[in-house]
C-alpha cells in the first residue's frame, strides 16, 4: 500500500511537472542563456569555438551571434582580448580562437537590451518562477491595476575553460550582472560565488545551478541528445553577495542568476532584467 | 483467493494506467520542449553582396516558418529537394512579398536563381540576384519575413565589393534599413539624406524653433545675434557628437523635460532682461545648447547611423540643423528689428507677450514630458 501511495505521489509529481512545464509562457520558458565552448579544457595551440544557447533546464537551441546587440565579448586568458572583431552577425559559432597557453581562459559576453512585453498574469508568474521577489512585490502593491509587463532584458554570460591557472576563473569580467567564483570549481566541494551587480555585491539574488553530463572528453554534450533538467541546487546570496552551491558531480555546470530593476528609461520599458550565467566543467575527484 | 487476485489485478491495472498516464505526460513534456527546441528561437538570415554589376543575395529561412506561411502540413517535407521544387514558386512569391529593395524610391525586382534545402539547419536557402549598371548610392531594404511570430529576428549582413559593410537585425520593432554605398554617389546620398533630416527635425519640432525665437525676441545688433546663435550651435554640436559617439548618453526621460525647461527659462530671462537691461543670452544659449544637443542626438539615433559613415552622418545632420536655424534667424530677426525701429513701445509689448507665450509653451511641454501619459 505504501509503495502504491509513493508511486501515485511520484506519478502525480511527474504529471504536475509535465503539465506545469508545458503550460509555461514562452518567455518564461526560454530564458537561460549560456556560453558553450567546444571544450572545457584547453592546451596551448588548441583551437576552441564558443557558441551560445538559449533554453530551459540547461537544454537549448543555438543562439546566433547578434552583432548589433553585443556590448562586449572578451577572452580573459593570459591577456585580455576583444573577440568582437572576429565575429560575424548571424553565425552560430560566436568566435574561434587559439589557446595562447595552458593556463585556462574566461570568456565573457554581454548583450544590449531586447524588448519584451508579457500580459500582466504571465509576467507575474514569470517573476515568481524566477524568484524575482522585489519586482513581484512592487507589482503586487499595484494590485489589480498592474499592467502588462514591459521589460527589456540583457544577457551577461561567462564560461570558464579550465587550465593550469585556476585563479583566472576568479576574476571579475566587468559584466553588469556577474557570477564570480570565489574558489576554483571542483567536484565534491561547495562552490562559493559572489554575485556582482554593476560591480557591487548583490544580496538576496537567487543563484541556481544545473548540471548536465559532458560529451566526449571535455566537450559539452550535443544538444540533440541532452535532457532538460531542473536545478541541481539553489541558494540566495547573502549581504556580501555570496551564495554557496554544492558541486555534487562531474559534468557541465551552469550557474544562473537573474536580477530585475525598474528601468531607468521608462519610455523604453518598466523593468530591466539581467540574466547572468557561468558555465564550467569542474575537476573530478582524484 | 480470487478476490485477492482481482484486487491485485486491479492494482496492477491502476498502476499500469498511472504509469501510462505519467509516461504520456512525459511524452508530452518531451514533445513540447523538443518542438520548442526545434524552433523556439525563430531566426532567418539574409546575405546581400553588392558589386559593380549586380547584387547577389540569399535568404535562409526555417522550414517551420515557411510551412506555416504556405499552409504546408509537414514542414520537414520541404527538406527534400523534390518537394521543395514543387513549392519553389510559392516560396519565392512569399519571400518576394516580404522582402523589398528600393533604390532612390524605385522598387528593384530581384530574380530568383535557385532554392535548396539545408537539412542540417532545418532550413531552406533561396538565392536571388539583381543586375545593375553600378551600385546605387542609396538602398532601402524593407523586410518583415514572418510577422506571424513577433519574436522572429532576421539577421542581415551586407557586403560591398567583398567587404562586410553592414550587420543588422530586423524584427518586430525594426523592419527597414537604409544603406549608403561606399562610393562618391553613396556619400552624396548620405549627405543629402541627413542634411534633410536635420532641417526636417527643426521644422517639425516646435520646441527647438521656439527656443531660437525666444533667444531672438530681445533683438540686438547683427554681431550680438550672431554671437548668440553661434554659442548655441557650438554647444549643441558638442553634445550631439558626444552622444552620437556613445561617450555621454543621458536618458531622454531627463533630456526632454530639461529642453522644455530651457524654453520656459528663456522666456523668463527675456522679461527680466527687458527690465534690467542685462543681456546674457550668449551664455544661456551655450549652456542650454548643451542640453538641446542631446535632444538632437536622440533623433539621430532613431534614424540609425550608417556604419562606417557615422562622422559624415553626424556632420550632415548638424549641417541641416544649422540651415534650419539660419532660416529662422533670417526670417525673425529682420522683422523684430523693423518693429523696434518703427515703434519702441510695440516692440516692448511684443517682447513681453512673446516671452509669456514662450514661458507657457515651455511649462506645458515640461508637464507633458514629466507626467505619465494616461
Amino acid at each position: 500500500m505504501k509503495r502504491t501511495f509513493r508511486q501515485w505521489v511520484i506519478q502525480g509529481a511527474m504529471l504536475a511537472a509535465a503539465f506545469g512545464a508545458a503550460g509555461q509562457p514562452r518567455a518564461a520558458g526560454a530564458h537561460e542563456f549560456w556560453l558553450s565552448p567546444s571544450s572545457y579544457r584547453q592546451s596551448k595551440g588548441d583551437t576552441l569555438e564558443i557558441a551560445a544557447f538559449v533554453g530551459t533546464g540547461f537544454r537549448g537551441e543555438g543562439s546566433p551571434y547578434a552583432a548589433p546587440r553585443t556590448r562586449s565579448f572578451e577572452l580573459l586568458g593570459a591577456k585580455k582580448l576583444d573577440l568582437r572583431p572576429a565575429t560575424l552577425n548571424g553565425e552560430l559559432v560566436f568566435a574561434r580562437f587559439i589557446g595562447a597557453d595552458a593556463g585556462g581562459a574566461l570568456v565573457a559576453y554581454e548583450s544590449g537590451f531586447t524588448q519584451l512585453t508579457l500580459a500582466a498574469s504571465d509576467f507575474d508568474r514569470y517573476l515568481e518562477l524566477e524568484g524575482l521577489t522585489q519586482p513581484r512585490a512592487a507589482r503586487a502593491r499595484l494590485g489589480a491595476g498592474a499592467e502588462d509587463g514591459r521589460e527589456r532584458y540583457a544577457r551577461c554570460a561567462k564560461t570558464w575553460i579550465g587550465g593550469g591557472d585556476g585563479t583566472r576563473a576568479l576574476r571579475a569580467a566587468g559584466l553588469t550582472l556577474e557570477v564570480v567564483p570565489l574558489d576554483a570549481p571542483s567536484v565534491g566541494s561547495p562552490l562559493r560565488v559572489r554575485v556582482l551587480f554593476r560591480g557591487k555585491p548583490l544580496a538576496g539574488a537567487l543563484v541556481r545551478a544545473w548540471c548536465a553530463p559532458l560529451g566526449r572528453g571535455w566537450a559539452p554534450r550535443n544538444e540533440a541528445v541532452r535532457d532538460s533538467a531542473g536545478p541541481r541546487a539553489q541558494a540566495r546570496s547573502d549581504r556580501e553577495g555570496i551564495a554557496t552551491v554544492p558541486i555534487s558531480g562531474v559534468g557541465e555546470w551552469l550557474i544562473g542568476v537573474v536580477h530585475m530593476v525598474p528601468c531607468r528609461e521608462r519610455e523604453a520599458a518598466d523593468w530591466e532584467s539581467y540574466w547572468a550565467s557561468l558555465t564550467f566543467a569542474p575537476e573530478p575527484l582524484r | 483467493m480470487r478476490s485477492s487476485l482481482a484486487r491485485q489485478g486491479a492494482r496492477i491495472a491502476r498502476a499500469t494506467f498511472g504509469h501510462a498516464l505519467a509516461l504520456a505526460a512525459f511524452a508530452l513534456l518531451a514533445v513540447t520542449p523538443t518542438r520548442a527546441l526545434a524552433h523556439s528561437q525563430p531566426y532567418s538570415f539574409i546575405d546581400l553582396r553588392l558589386d559593380e554589376h549586380k547584387l547577389q543575395g540569399k535568404a535562409v529561412a526555417h522550414v517551420v516558418d515557411i510551412a506555416h506561411e504556405l499552409g504546408i502540413p509537414a514542414p520537414d517535407s520541404l527538406l527534400r529537394q523534390g518537394i521543395l521544387d514543387r513549392y519553389g514558386a510559392s516560396v519565392e512569391a512569399l519571400l518576394s512579398s516580404r522582402f523589398a529593395i528600393r533604390s532612390d524610391g524605385v522598387g528593384l525586382r530581384t530574380r530568383w536563381t535557385g532554392i535548396e534545402p539545408l537539412p542540417g539547419r532545418r532550413s531552406i536557402v533561396a538565392r536571388f540576384e539583381l543586375p545593375w549598371e553600378r551600385i546605387p548610392g542609396r538602398l532601402h531594404l524593407a523586410c518583415a519575413l514572418f510577422r506571424y511570430d513577433p519574436q522572429h529576428v532576421t539577421y542581415l549582413n551586407l557586403y560591398e565589393s567583398g567587404r562586410l559593410r553592414y550587420q543588422g537585425l530586423l524584427d518586430a520593432t525594426r523592419s527597414n534599413v537604409e544603406y549608403f554605398s561606399g562610393g562618391g554617389q553613396g556619400r552624396l546620398a548620405l549627405i543629402a539624406t541627413f542634411v534633410g533630416e536635420g532641417i526636417h527635425h527643426i521644422f517639425i519640432g516646435p520646441d527647438h524653433m521656439l527656443f531660437i525665437v525666444g533667444l531672438l525676441l530681445l533683438g540686438g545688433s547683427v554681431t550680438r545675434l550672431l554671437k548668440i546663435v553661434t554659442a548655441f550651435t557650438v554647444a549643441h554640436s558638442i553634445t550631439l557628437a558626444l552622444a552620437t559617439l556613445g561617450i555621454l548618453n543621458p536618458s531622454p526621460g531627463i533630456v526632454e523635460p530639461a529642453i522644455a525647461l530651457t524654453i520656459a527659462f528663456i522666456g523668463v530671462e527675456n522679461i527680466l532682461a527687458s527690465r534690467n537691461g542685462r543681456d546674457v543670452r550668449a551664455l544661456i544659449a551655450f549652456g542650454f545648447g548643451l542640453i538641446h544637443g542631446f535632444g538632437f542626438a536622440g533623433v539621430l539615433r532613431e534614424l540609425g547611423l550608417p556604419a562606417g559613415a557615422r562622422a559624415w552622418a553626424l556632420f550632415s545632420f548638424n549641417g541641416g540643423v544649422e540651415v534650419a536655424q539660419s532660416v529662422i534667424v533670417l526670417s525673425v530677426a529682420p522683422l523684430l528689428a523693423l518693429l523696434k525701429s518703427s515703434s519702441d513701445a510695440w516692440s516692448r509689448r511684443v517682447v513681453a507677450v512673446g516671452s509669456c507665450c514662450v514661458i507657457l509653451a515651455g511649462a506645458v511641454w515640461f508637464l507633458q514630458r514629466v507626467l505619465p501619459a494616461s
